[in-house]
């Protein structure tokens, strides 16, 4: 989907160049969430879905030489 | 379907933004090498808020423009800044007053005066057209409701030929409907 974003507006050479996966523990490092909301995610997010919870991923792409500005 | 309206989803962001404080380096200890984190202000390592490392994929170059779409507190802008060297130069941009302050203040503690730290949108980019080479962003589009507008803003701002090294997160399966009610869910 994000992808294709990239496509749809006139990307070319899109590549992800890396991709792994987020856990539920992964975003106890971010002081952005509290204990609260990270409790919350917990028991509202099913336990089979915590170790891979979302994924990082790195996207590149080139803007074509030849597309006018 | 959309719970938030764009301006309900940016005011959330921008507070939550605002209000975050950290004195420890674990999200930059998780991306960056020791090497990296040690030439940097404590601040702007303290303060990472990316989900990776776009700089290390960049392939930046002496002289090359790079544009850090959500600049946060300068961590990608100040890495982008030295490897463009003195003849290049590093452009942050952030919604979020309190993060712009943080950025010149880590920019002005590393010395870097090929830096400039900007406010704006991402959905509205305030430079020219075909002014960039590189551009950079880490765990900020996805913060974006609308996504496809940042990356046409994107491609206007980069030169013909121009790069772009986007990090951050995607769902591979939707969220429960409770979470994405959330207004903390949406900062992350």
């Amino acid at each position: 989907m994000l992808l294709k974003k990239f496509f749809n507006v006139g990307f070319e050479e899109i590549r992800v160049l890396d991709r792994r996966a987020f856990a539920l523990a992964d975003l106890a490092r971010y002081p952005l969430f509290s204990a609260e909301f990270l409790r919350f995610l917990a028991e509202a997010i099913p336990p089979a879905r915590h170790a891979e919870l979302v994924y990082s991923i790195v996207v590149t792409a080139r803007k074509p030489a030849a597309m006018a500005p | 379907m959309a719970h938030f309206t764009d301006d309900e989803a940016r005011g959330v962001i921008r507070d939550a933004y605002a209000q975050v404080r950290s004195s420890n380096t674990a999200v930059a200890a998780a991306f960056y090498g020791d090497h990296e984190l040690a030439a940097l202000p404590s601040a702007a390592a303290a303060m990472a808020l990316g989900v990776g490392h776009p700089v290390k994929y960049a392939d930046l170059r002496e002289g090359e423009v790079v544009l850090d779409l959500g600049c946060g507190a300068g961590i990608d802008t100040l890495l982008a800044a030295k490897a463009v060297g003195p003849d290049g130069r590093a452009i942050g941009l952030d919604m979020t007053s309190e993060m712009v302050e943080r950025a010149r203040q880590n920019a002005r503690e590393a010395g870097r005066d090929n830096v400039d730290i900007r406010q704006g949108l991402i959905e509205e980019i305030p430079l020219p057209d075909a002014s960039v080479d590189v551009m950079l962003s880490n765990g900020v589009l996805n913060l974006s409701t609308r996504k496809s507008r940042v990356l046409a803003e994107a491609i206007r701002v980069l030169r013909p030929g121009g790069r772009i090294v986007i990090a951050d997160l995607v769902l591979e399966e939707a969220l429960p409907e409770d979470v994405l009610k959330s207004p903390a869910a949406l900062a992350g």
